[in-house]
């Protein structure tokens, strides 16, 4: 037959192989009997994807179809009914209309009471299930502030709902750790009877002596400079390590609480880390397939109002177009020359150190900050004037916040000269001013650590006597709880003030301020990554801070109640939705990635503390002992022999060695098994495709054989 | 059930849990939706010419007495025959009503899910039960499967059983807006597509079927979160 060397030629054809079935199914044959899309129509997979239950029409019916082949596309439907009836779904998984449905869960029940109840172990399972939905769902109507949540999803976007849904999450773990605290040590600090007071000006040791309580009458201003630096009365307060007494339960106790906050906190941060990172590590990379998800994921069908919907309309089309564009661009710099590559690379080396120049320089002012607070207080003009000598207690959270302030926009800035593709260049900008402000604290803490051990010199002349500088701080520990007292205080304000100051006024103002001037002041954002930025800051000093302030996560649970409202009323009435949507998947797994980061920083300088430096001899629960660990071991000689003995087992390298060994076995299995499904999977891609060119030849050549066989 | 069809009855409604993904909360919700949605349109044009929306319904009808209240006057609305609770459900609410809903009304997509969603043999009247149907499958607590077969069904604009080039470019022109300085260019619509079917076609056939799209959605972790209508 004249047709057969066509249709060999083309299906077959191996480099245009699949150019030919496009276009196959796009055209139908001009010929009389039947076209290749109705003879594709018929196929069983298509009549199951069509059918929509019994007694409803299948979907995209047309009209003469049901005249010609409604015998036979209803036997289809038939033998794909029982095909969704094997299948034992609950019925409001099926993809039907309510009454199909309703229909199936009847004749299923009836079933079910027809050929007895089953067996046992699907009852069981079914009403595992189903016990498991109901307390899904009373957990999900416990959490609080759901329908909030859900209002600024709708409106805003997915990104900003992430940044209300972390700070939920963090406001839970504050609050865990305050009833921790509660529990742990401010309930066996007074079950022992009231705690002294502070040692006074009359105890003699060769360690200094300790005086937190000011003499005679206090001044209001002074009360309040006592407030805001946590100096005065509130230094000799159950908000400070210093004032708890040194009894062996409540030192137990108190290290225990340290202990568990932070396991508790690494638990519940993997809990929530672990759906965003199977999703994206599931996935393949996301190079491959971004323009499917631009397009198909790219509406947000919870958005409402004329005005929000073509604003979206307009961020899409700049995306795409955008997109389209970074294409040609990477393509045009895959065949730079190398001159240009030279140029472009030589750019970015530049910036690099630019950028490394700023930072560096801002460290070095928080470090200097830290520095020179004790010298600057000496000076007797700033003990003159309260208000100076507040503004100099707070020089370091000054100075941190200012860099936080000044230096991202900069690098926002400065990313663009560099060549880099957009996304690239957002992911560059978020890692910089990530490293920023963990990065400042750290300094912080850097220089403390200075003042404290005399820059690690044992031997130094104001360390020798007892391990740490006892001249300057005679309980060193108080000193490190109120610097993180005060930068929690001080983000709180800056909060405040930035949102009344700036966000409230610019908003009102723009109102007032004609044409195009209004519309540049009006049009404010809600930087989602900046803002999380923020809240991840806050809690790392929370961590770093609540071993020396025991109250801090009380009072970080306030502050983020506070902020939750500020924040919420800031968005609804002064900003309207961003530009560049932030992806919510990013979210989900970047940032407790970063809060999980966090927290290993924080940890660093209490285990240090824990374990390196001597505990001041003149406040708080560990005084007298030769570290702030040593507690532990004498505590466990108290227990009875059996204990003591496996307790000491954990610490040897009889256990540790092979705990690592069989986790890097588990690890490999895990991998290899991972690799060989990513194999399976590329395999089975391919089989699809040979299968597809199968049925499209089969189908053509059904169609050619009707056509010369009128019969059929 | 004239006189009591004041709310519907604890079996319809546990039914209607069972065979949905909403809770009773907004199943009785969307009951006062599609009994008021007249009321709506006035207020909304009462108010001013304002375009932007609103307070969103349920700010407004946040507790069951209220919705139990709306029932019944819908139910009063109603001529005498339909009073009873069933009737009132298999009554068939045109496109205009469905679509005058702030939630639906300037959704590029509005007329394809109507479309979709649709029982009825001429497919441009929607029912109470086609009506929670929408609501089960945009809400927070479907499955993906069922929400990308559904997605799917609404892109699927000449309803064959496959996305071609014509769904696709269909489908971006309503991603960007349907007049002309809002559209791609041709060439640039064509490398999308091109893109596009680069991407999730995998059995090289030109068209993207229900199993590749549900394969590309499945790993696009904003997709739920995105398919969503919250009343």
């Amino acid at each position: 037959m004249e047709e057969n060397p066509t249709l060999d030629s083309t299906a077959w054809g191996s480099s245009n192989g699949w150019l030919a079935p496009r276009e196959a199914r796009g055209a139908s044959f001009p010929s009389a009997g039947r076209s290749l899309s109705s003879v594709l129509n018929e196929l069983p997979s298509a009549a199951t994807l069509r059918y929509r239950g019994p007694g409803v029409l299948p979907w995209g019916t047309p009209e003469e179809e049901e005249e010609e082949d409604g015998g036979r596309s209803r036997q289809a439907f038939a033998e794909a009914t029982q095909m969704e009836l094997q299948d034992p779904h609950p019925s409001r998984e099926l993809p039907w209309p309510m009454q199909a449905r309703r229909a199936h869960r009847q004749s299923h029940a009836r079933d079910q009471l027809v050929h007895g109840s089953g067996p046992r172990m699907d009852q069981l399972a079914r009403l595992l299930w189903r016990s498991k939905e109901k307390t899904k769902e009373g957990l999900q109507r416990l959490q609080p502030w759901a329908w909030t949540l859900k209002r600024i999803g709708g409106q805003f976007g997915a990104g900003t709902e992430s940044y209300f849904s972390l700070l939920r999450f963090l406001l839970l773990l504050n609050v865990l750790a305050s009833v921790l605290m509660a529990c742990m040590t401010l309930l066996p600090t007074w079950l022992e009877g009231a705690p002294p007071g502070p040692p006074g000006l009359n105890t003699s040791s060769p360690c200094g002596f300790y005086d937190p309580h000011s003499q005679g009458l206090v001044t209001f201003d002074t009360q309040l400079f006592n407030l805001l630096s946590g100096e005065g009365y509130l230094e000799w307060s159950p908000l400070f390590y210093g004032f708890y007494p040194p009894c062996p339960h409540l030192a137990v106790t108190y290290l225990c609480w340290a202990f568990a906050v932070g396991l508790l906190c690494l638990l519940f941060i993997l809990h929530r880390s672990v759906s965003g990172l199977k999703q994206t590590l599931l996935a393949e990379s996301g190079a491959l397939t971004s323009y499917s998800h631009r397009v198909f994921s790219a509406w947000d069908f919870g958005l409402c109002g004329d005005v929000h919907v073509r604003l979206r309309q307009r961020i899409i089309l700049y995306e795409l177009q955008v997109e389209l564009e970074e294409t040609m661009v990477r393509r045009q710099a895959a065949v730079r020359t190398l001159g240009q590559q030279a140029r472009v690379w030589s750019v970015r080396v530049l910036l690099n150190l630019l950028v490394f120049a700023l930072l560096g320089a801002a460290f070095y002012g928080v470090y200097w900050a830290t520095e020179s607070t004790v010298e600057l207080q000496e000076t007797p003009l700033v003990q003159e004037t309260p208000l100076l000598k507040l503004g100099v207690n707070y020089l370091p959270s000054i100075f941190i916040a200012g860099v936080n302030f000044v230096l991202p926009p900069v690098f926002k800035l400065i990313a663009p000269l560099e060549g880099y593709t957009r996304s690239r260049q957002i992911v560059l900008i978020l890692l910089r001013t990530l490293f920023l402000r963990l990065a400042s604290l750290v300094v912080l803490l850097f220089s403390l650590w200075n003042q404290i051990t005399c820059g690690g010199d044992a031997e130094a002349e104001d360390c020798k006597t007892c391990g740490y500088n006892y001249k300057e701080l005679p309980c060193w520990e108080t000193l490190v709880g109120q610097e993180m007292y005060k930068l929690l205080l001080f983000d709180l304000l800056t909060g405040l003030a930035v949102a009344l100051l700036i966000q409230f006024p610019r908003k009102l103002l723009c109102g007032l301020c004609p044409g195009a001037l209004g519309r540049l002041a009006g049009t404010q954002e809600f930087q989602v990554p900046d803002e999380v930025l923020g809240l991840i800051y806050a809690q790392t000093v929370v961590w770093v801070g609540s071993f020396f302030c025991p109250l801090l996560p009380l009072l970080n649970t306030v502050k983020f109640l506070l902020l939750f409202y500020l924040k919420k009323l800031t968005l609804f009435f002064t900003c309207s939705p961003a530009a560049r949507t932030f992806r919510a998947s990013t979210a989900n797994f970047f940032f407790p990635l970063v809060l999980l980061l966090g927290l290993a920083i924080s940890s660093v300088p209490l285990l240090y503390s824990i374990f390196l430096i001597p505990p001041s001899k003149l406040c708080g629960p560990f005084r007298g002992q030769s570290s702030i660990w040593a507690q532990i071991p004498e505590s466990i000689s108290s227990l009875p022999e059996t204990a003591q003995n496996f307790l000491f087992f954990l610490g040897t390298q009889a256990f540790a060695v092979p705990l690592l060994l069989i986790s890097s076995i588990l690890m490999a299995y895990t991998v290899a098994l991972a690799n060989s499904y990513g194999r399976l999977i590329s395999q089975l891609k391919r089989q699809r495709e040979t299968e597809a060119q199968n049925k499209v030849f089969l189908a053509r050549r059904a169609v050619a054989l009707s056509s010369t066989n009128p019969a059929f | 059930m004239g006189g009591s069809g004041s709310r519907l009855s604890k079996e319809l409604l546990a039914e209607y849990q069972d065979l949905t993904f909403l809770t009773k909360q907004e199943i009785l919700l969307s009951m006062y939706v599609v009994s008021a949605p007249h009321l709506v349109d006035n207020e909304q044009q009462a108010r001013s010419g304002n375009e932007h929306t609103g307070t969103p319904i349920a700010e407004r009808a946040n507790g069951s007495p209220l919705s139990a209240r709306a029932h019944r006057r819908f139910c009063e609305l109603l001529p005498q025959e339909q009073q009873s609770v069933e009737a009132s459900l298999r009554a068939q609410v045109s496109f205009e009503r469905i679509l005058s809903l702030p939630e639906l009304k300037a959704n590029p997509f509005k007329e394809r899910i109507c479309r979709v969603f649709s029982t009825s043999p001429t497919r441009d009247r929607l029912s109470f039960e086609d009506f929670l149907d929408l609501l089960s499958v945009f809400s927070d607590t479907a499955t993906p499967d069922i929400k990308s077969h559904y997605a799917f069904r609404i892109f699927d604009f000449d309803d064959d059983g496959t996305l071609n080039r014509e769904d696709l470019s269909q489908l971006v022109n309503c991603l960007t807006g349907e007049s002309e300085d809002t559209r791609l260019s041709a060439s640039e619509m064509k490398q999308l597509i091109d893109n596009i079917l680069e991407e999730s076609d995998i059995d090289r056939d030109g068209t993207i079927n229900l199993s590749e799209f549900q394969h590309v959605i499945s790993r696009s972790p904003d997709f739920a979160s995105s398919f969503k209508i919250v009343l």
